[in-house]
């Protein structure tokens, strides 16, 4: 084996060469590639991670606005609970009053109408007495004179009765 | 039989045509190997080739990181990858076939195109010109890389290093100059020797090999797939050695 120094200056030239060959037309491109790549990578591993936090963050929303949600229908539901028994009483209070109300106009009609029918009996019953007594002692009698005595009996009957 | 390298003389510059073929070779290999890999580059949908490439820069940025901090060592990655494949593939290249030619029937040497190639070394000695084989299993070729890449590193040290580098020349005291003189001439050294040693015995052995005649065909296929794997490996020591060697003379690191 011969050692040639004409081999080792074309080798080291031929090796620069073909480096700077490479360099500029191989691994420059390549290298870019690749770090646009890792910054690809990067970003939509970051997007990612910000998209979870966004989701979380709207879990959390959501989980309130169903809390909120929540309360304001129990809200609701007792508003209205309340709303409906206090109805009901003053619907049960109205309807006392109008009972009552029509039980005392009731009352009074009766009282009225029994007192109609007492003095239209009084009227009645003096004016057949006074038929009965005029046909039973067959003497006319001033029939004013003697509905006072009618009167007068009937009211002593009234008191005693 | 006499294997012996087809050089001319061009006016006492000792052209060595095998040589300059296979450097030819083995660099126009790389590059097309390169450029096919790189010729539809794209982010999202890279080609196979693509993909393999992005594996060797990934090997070899590994490399660099065992040798030594990745972010310092990163602006040598274009050299380490141009040093791993012209190796890998130049040491591949010499596995596949020979060309041998011999001079013309009763002459002593040869000719190409017009010019004498070298006889025997002894009359009547029958000579034949090795054309193909491994740039690598040259010492003079694997010497200028080794050479280049020492140079390299102490230029980067004189560069970037400054008073450190200097230093390293002194330390722990003037005595052990001599002994940081031997190891700049032992490391280029080793490291182009290894990789000749390495392949050019890989390449002695298949000629053995072949004088087998029939019978070395099981052997030879064993041993090629050996060489594969050797040229792998050499590739990756002498890769690794460079960055090593790089980062030892220009990359300060905190605990020297």
């Amino acid at each position: 084996m011969n050692f040639l120094w004409e081999n080792f200056v074309i080798q080291l030239i031929a090796f620069l060469i073909l480096f700077l060959l490479l360099q500029r037309y191989a691994f420059k491109p390549l290298f870019g590639i690749m770090e646009k790549r890792r910054q690809m990578v990067q970003e939509q591993m970051e997007t990612a991670q910000k998209n979870r936090s966004e989701a979380d963050q709207y879990i959390e929303e959501q989980k309130q606005a169903l809390q909120q949600a929540r309360k304001e229908a129990y809200d609701i539901i007792e508003l209205a609970k309340s709303t409906g028994s206090k109805q009901a009483d003053d619907i049960v209070v109205a309807a006392r009053n109008e009972a009552d109300r029509l039980k005392n106009e009731a009352v009074r009609e009766i009282e009225s109408e029994k007192n109609k029918a007492v003095a239209s009996l009084k009227a009645e019953v003096s004016g057949l007495s006074v038929q009965i007594a005029s046909k039973i002692i067959e003497k006319q009698v001033d029939e004013k004179a003697n509905s006072e005595i009618v009167n007068k009996y009937l009211e002593d009957v009234g008191t005693k009765s | 039989m006499d294997h012996i390298a087809p050089v001319i003389n061009l006016g006492g510059f000792r052209l060595d045509l095998s040589a300059l073929f296979m450097i030819a070779i083995t660099s126009v290999a790389v590059f097309v190997l390169a450029r096919l890999a790189v010729r539809n580059l794209s982010v999202d949908n890279p080609g196979k080739l693509q993909n393999f490439l992005e594996w060797v820069v990934e090997f070899v940025q590994s490399i660099i990181g065992q040798a030594t901090d990745y972010k310092k060592g990163k602006i040598y990655l274009s050299l380490c990858m141009a040093l791993i494949m012209y190796i890998f593939v130049g040491n591949l290249l010499g596995l596949p076939l020979g060309i041998i030619t011999e001079p013309a029937h009763g002459e002593h040497y040869g000719h190409f195109l017009g010019f004498d190639l070298p006889g025997a070394k002894e009359a009547g000695d029958h000579v034949a010109y090795t054309w193909w084989k491994s740039p690598t299993a040259d010492a003079s070729m694997t010497m200028a890389l080794a050479i280049m890449v020492i140079v390299i590193a102490h230029f980067q040290g004189i560069r970037k290093n400054g008073k450190h580098y200097w230093k390293h020349w002194v330390t722990p005291s003037v005595v052990f100059t001599p002994i940081h003189l031997v190891e700049l001439m032992a490391k280029p050294l080793t490291l182009g020797l290894r990789l000749f040693g390495n392949i050019y015995a890989g390449e002695v052995m298949i000629g053995v090999i072949l004088g087998l005649g029939w019978v070395g065909i099981p052997a030879l296929a064993v041993w090629q797939g050996f060489s594969v794997f050797v040229g792998a490996i050499q590739a990756f020591v002498f890769t690794m050695l460079t960055m090593v060697y790089i980062s030892q003379e220009s990359i300060h690191s905190e605990e020297h």
